[in-house]
């Protein structure tokens, strides 16, 4: 069979052996999650829960792929998810991140992306943002394997 | 071994000098250190070293303090360890790593300066006033301020990294009002030991600093403590840095060109 060659986060990959080597959580975990909505195109960058916060700016995958998604990055965080290959009108999440710099005043933007080449996208929407806002935050950017490692956990 | 674990460090090299060249080996510079409080294991984990460096450092330490025994390597327990030796820091950190740039540059000029100083002369004796103000105004009032007032309060004070570095900005200011009061005097020799001493403090505090305490200090705070100093960070440079900031440039370049020119004269 021929070698798949095209985009990387479309390829088919399968590690279902390692999914039922993995021990489990004995007791239910609990979720992390404070606010409502979370989708980028439909939260309020000043919502309340914005305020002075820190912000996660999650990759749609991410909280698939990582295990302890909840305890170890949500939780004390305020959230929205995107995806920056297949969600469109992305100047408008340009304009909702730099109105969490300005307006909301946030403590740090955290984003949370997949390994593949093209969600490094959220990063640079991130980014522009950024370069563009009056107010200056520190910005983290944390790179998930499609197993569920963190790769690279950098300040930017 | 547990017990040389808890004993301060110059304890140990002044007992054991070939454990100072071992840390020596590794990068962590225990033996010109002016205090040589910090315990072995802290010395072992603000350093970061490696699992196998880590181990292998035990293990020659113990073959020096316990030459006719095999010895059970304990563990130093940390918070988080980093991938590489690359220093990466976080963006309030940056900023104190930024600022000494400005200062290793009026530094890195103070041989040039002394070499050809004259305590009569009104230009090098104007050099000399702007230089302690340079250092009052923004290493010591601006930047190290910032230290002591804001970044040292997230950790506990009493721990001796911290004293040390504490101890270091101490000493300096005794070096610059010394200096002043030399200058005032118009005493040559009181000028170059003082200045001469200052630029050896700050040089080694600086590579103390950028390269062990900042790495040590982010690896230790929370997402939300530096958002909280990079604001108050913020908030400094707006009030009082920026004005400062400039005028400390202006200075260096200006002396800069100065030094400079008598350079190029002679080349042409």
């Amino acid at each position: 069979m021929k070698e798949f060659a095209g985009c990387p986060s479309s390829k088919t990959v399968d590690f279902r052996e390692k999914g039922t080597q993995e021990e489990v959580p004995a007791a239910k975990v609990q979720s992390q999650l404070r606010q409502w909505p979370i989708q980028l195109h439909l939260v309020s960058p000043t919502a309340p829960y914005y305020q002075g916060a820190d912000v996660l700016l999650t990759a749609d995958c991410v909280a698939y792929a990582l295990g302890n998604y909840h305890a170890d990055y949500l939780k004390g965080k305020s959230l929205a998810i995107a995806c920056p290959k297949l969600d469109e009108g992305q100047n408008i999440y340009v304009e909702k991140i730099k109105s969490w710099f300005d307006d909301a005043k946030i403590n740090t933007l955290t984003v949370l992306i997949m390994q593949v080449p093209c969600c490094m996208g959220l990063v640079q929407l991130a980014k522009q943002a950024i370069e563009s806002s009056k107010r200056k935050v520190p910005l983290k950017a944390v790179v998930v394997g499609l197993k569920g490692e963190i790769l690279s956990e950098d300040w930017i | 071994m547990e017990s040389y674990l808890n004993t301060p460090i110059k304890e140990i090299i002044s007992k054991f000098p070939k454990v100072g060249e071992i840390l020596e080996a590794y990068e962590i510079g225990c033996v010109p250190c002016a205090v040589g409080s910090c315990l072995l294991k802290d010395i072992i984990q603000v350093h970061n070293l490696s699992e196998e460096e880590e181990k292998e450092v035990m293990v020659r330490i113990a073959k020096v303090v316990y030459p006719d025994r095999v010895i059970p390597i304990p563990k130093v327990q940390r918070k988080a360890r980093i991938r590489s030796k690359e220093i990466k820091y976080s963006p309030p950190t940056k900023k104190l790593v930024d600022e000494h740039v400005l200062i290793k540059r009026w530094i890195a000029l103070i041989p040039q300066l002394l070499e050809r100083l004259d305590v009569d002369s009104p230009e090098d004796r104007e050099i000399l006033f702007n230089g302690i103000d340079f250092i009052r105004s923004y290493a010591d009032k601006f930047h190290h301020a910032k230290e002591e007032d804001i970044l040292f309060k997230y950790f506990d004070e009493s721990l001796d990294i911290v004293k040390a570095m504490l101890e270091d900005h101490t000493k300096g200011r005794g070096h610059v009002k010394a200096l002043a009061e030399a200058l005032d005097k118009r005493d040559r020799k009181g000028i170059i030991e003082h200045l001469n001493a200052y630029r050896e403090l700050l040089t080694e505090h600086i590579k103390k600093e950028d390269e062990i305490l900042y790495p040590w200090m982010d690896r230790n705070l929370s997402v939300t403590q530096v958002g909280e100093l990079f604001s108050k960070f913020s908030e400094v440079d707006e009030v009082s840095g920026n004005g400062i900031t400039e005028r400390c440039r202006t200075f260096v370049i200006e002396v800069e060109e100065k030094l400079e020119k008598p350079k190029k004269e002679v080349r042409s």
